[in-house]
């Protein structure tokens, strides 16, 4: 097909979308907010229908016109649906879709009128607006309460050795930057604690999970933290059929197997989503930013632990809260293992326990 | 943990992550011995998994559902046995099209059944139980390596004499066979070309339906897109690494499940950059199968 064939037909597809979701707006503002759903599509109980559910709350709250754009291939047809939206007069362009950092950096310039944001990645442009999330001081608190768990005889679903376990679906510093704030949060417990971490090397096989997982329990670990889309499903499956501790990950996965789930940590795209388009509506919102959801914006943090809660010691909640205060106010240092050089990578990579932990942490000052 | 557990636990791993290429490995080799090599194994098992899930969230009954995974998995292998033979299609395209059709057709119904996508795991729907024989499943080593798995692990072992015989001691088998060597002769001497290609392949398709529905709910009772995570392949691999014989196909397959289960622990007992050990099962298949025609190139090279 040729690109101006595809063009009119992403056209076509774009009018469809308008006439057929025009249902979420209201007449308070003639502000229009697109967003670009990824990979995995709407209904996904996860990352998509969480920043939908932002969307539409904004849409009630803002009175704004709000378009959800899905694709059969977000990645590949990129560049196309950024340019379709941004011809069609949105003045804020979300995209979900990591992958379009590249095709955004192209098209952004094209549209200096239009306001443009990412989530995930930096793209520094007058005009973009990169969404970046603190998930590695959300995980710190989930590595805490492993350690807290661990080694506690009273909680169920817990063995006698001090060791935890994390599974990252692939090894990139994206996975690799929860995986070392989980570790760092367990060391912060307890310095002799054993972490295993081991990749899935890949995000969609449950039964490679399951295995992964049962591997870490055999040694000794009862709380196994997975990073690793569907494949973490099968950690969680692991848990509950052998009787360990899974830890989800980006939305409440609590209540995939309660009692067996300690917690999740929570990446509230939800939040960020809302939050940009009240920043749009009250005209705060300039490009060339990067907008940081941390603890203090509720942008990562733990789940409620509705099916867990009740078997955690409160001094162990209390103890989690002070390091949750203590890393807002600073006191409490997490390193993102995004922004080290490469020669820190590579010698705590060499190293990756409490002691490689210290190591790295001491180098960062 | 002392060595033996951990041996056990290998052990127990390897058997359990062999299962599902054992199955889809006889598939492939009798799609393979009837001449029509099906690249679309893992197209096949998806099906299979999703349909087991689908069905047996639907009627209340993963027993059902695995009946409906047999089903499903010999209707598509009879489609692209239709295609492939009557209809003359391309072997490898018809195969892609098979995986294509079914990774695309499932995440579809996904979404159009149950209004989801990437994972559906109804919480009400149980996995396989487990095999539990008092006494004998409590003994310290045997009764983990031998009395502990899900249904479908016994049923690859029986799917491999149970091939081999219908291969090499009944008369279909042998006709089978025939018709791979040599489709034209079989056909004069009055073998029923079409009626036996359709038998491997459907049977093939019963296996994979199989292959697929352990990997749903054998351990875990759910679907996610593309579960089969290149499975189908690797079963095609073991099959033509075994040179088509039964036996060694499912050797192996364990061979690869043994280097995944193996692979796994080495990851948690040293730094050395994961992608290393998870290149290792496949450089075993490519190390192998060149070994396999370097001695088949020198054996011509002395006759």
């Amino acid at each position: 097909m040729s690109r101006r064939l595809r063009l009119v037909v992403m056209c076509a597809l774009l009018l469809t979308l308008l006439v057929g979701t025009s249902a979420i707006r209201a007449q308070e503002s003639d502000l229009r907010v697109a967003l670009i759903i990824a990979q995995g599509g709407l209904g996904d109980r996860s990352y998509n229908d969480s920043a939908f559910a932002g969307l539409t709350l904004a849409a009630q709250d803002f009175g704004v016109e709000v378009v959800p754009i899905e694709s059969s291939d977000p990645v590949g047809e990129g560049e196309q649906l950024l340019r379709t939206a941004a011809e069609a007069g949105f003045d804020l362009v979300i995209t979900l879709e990591f992958s379009h950092f590249d095709p955004l950096a192209r098209v952004a310039p094209d549209y200096p009128e239009t306001l443009f944001s990412i989530v995930n990645i930096v793209v520094d442009q007058p005009n973009i607006v990169s969404v970046m999330f603190d998930e590695h001081t959300g995980s710190y608190l989930a590595g805490a309460l492993a350690a807290l768990v661990t080694s506690d005889a009273e909680i169920p679903n817990t063995n006698e050795a001090a060791s935890i376990g994390v599974i990252g679906g692939v090894q990139s510093s994206g996975i690799d930057v929860f995986l070392d704030g989980y570790l760092q949060g367990a060391c912060a417990i307890n310095p002799d604690i054993d972490v295993l971490v081991a990749y899935s090397n890949g995000f969609g096989d449950p039964a490679t999970g399951r295995e992964l997982a049962l591997a870490m329990n055999e040694q000794g670990a009862d709380v196994v933290f997975q990073v690793a889309g569907g494949t973490g499903q099968g950690v969680i499956e692991a848990a509950k059929d052998t009787g360990f501790w899974a830890v989800g990950v980006d939305s409440d996965q609590d209540f995939l197997a309660p009692g067996f789930v300690l917690t999740s940590m929570l990446k509230r795209v939800d939040i960020a989503v809302y939050d940009l388009i009240s920043r749009l509506v009250n005209g705060e919102l300039s490009g060339g930013s990067v907008a940081q959801y941390g603890l203090d914006e509720n942008g990562v943090g733990l789940s409620d632990m509705v099916y867990s809660r009740h078997l955690i010691p409160r001094a162990y909640m209390d103890r989690i809260e002070e390091l949750r205060t203590g890393i807002i106010s600073g006191e409490v240092p997490v390193v993102d293992t995004r922004i080290i050089t490469e020669e820190q990578r590579t010698a705590f990579y060499a190293d990756r326990t409490c002691a490689g932990a210290a190591a790295l942490m001491a180098s960062m000052e | 943990m002392d060595s033996l557990d951990l041996i056990v636990n290998i052990a127990a791993a390897t058997l359990r992550l062999g299962t599902p290429l054992i199955l889809a490995a006889m598939a492939g080799l009798l799609s393979l011995q009837v001449g029509q090599v099906n690249i679309g194994l893992e197209g096949l098992m998806l099906a299979g998994a999703f349909t087991v899930v689908a069905v047996g969230f639907a009627t209340q009954s993963v027993l059902v559902g695995l009946l409906a995974a047999i089903v499903v998995g010999m209707l598509l292998a009879a489609v692209f046995t239709l295609v492939v033979t009557r209809l003359k299609a391309n072997l490898i395209i018809a195969g892609l099209a098979l995986n294509l059709l079914v990774s695309g057709g499932t995440a579809y119904l996904l979404s159009v059944l149950f209004g989801t996508s990437g994972t559906f795991s109804p919480p009400d729907l149980e996995s396989l139980p487990s095999l539990y024989i008092p006494g004998l499943s409590d003994l310290p080593v045997l009764g983990r390596l031998l009395f502990s798995f899900s249904p479908l692990v016994y049923m690859s072992w029986l799917a491999v004499p149970l091939v081999a015989i219908f291969l090499y001691r009944t008369v279909p088998g042998l006709h089978i066979r025939a018709i791979g060597q040599n489709e034209e002769a079989a056909r004069s001497v009055g073998i029923p070309v079409r009626a036996r290609q359709y038998l491997a392949l459907m049977l093939g398709g019963a296996l994979c339906g199989l292959a697929g529905a352990h990997l749903a709910v054998g351990d875990l009772a759910l679907f996610r897109e593309d579960m089969t995570a290149g499975r189908g392949f690797i079963a095609l691999a073991a099959v033509y690494f075994a040179a088509g014989r039964p036996g060694f196909s499912a050797l192996a397959c364990l061979l690869f499940g043994l280097f995944e289960a193996v692979q796994f622990r080495l990851q948690l007992a040293s730094s050395t950059p994961p992608q290393f050990f998870q290149m290792l099962p496949y450089l075993m298949v490519v190390v192998t199968l060149a070994l396999i025609s370097a001695r088949k190139e020198w054996r011509k090279g002395w006759s």
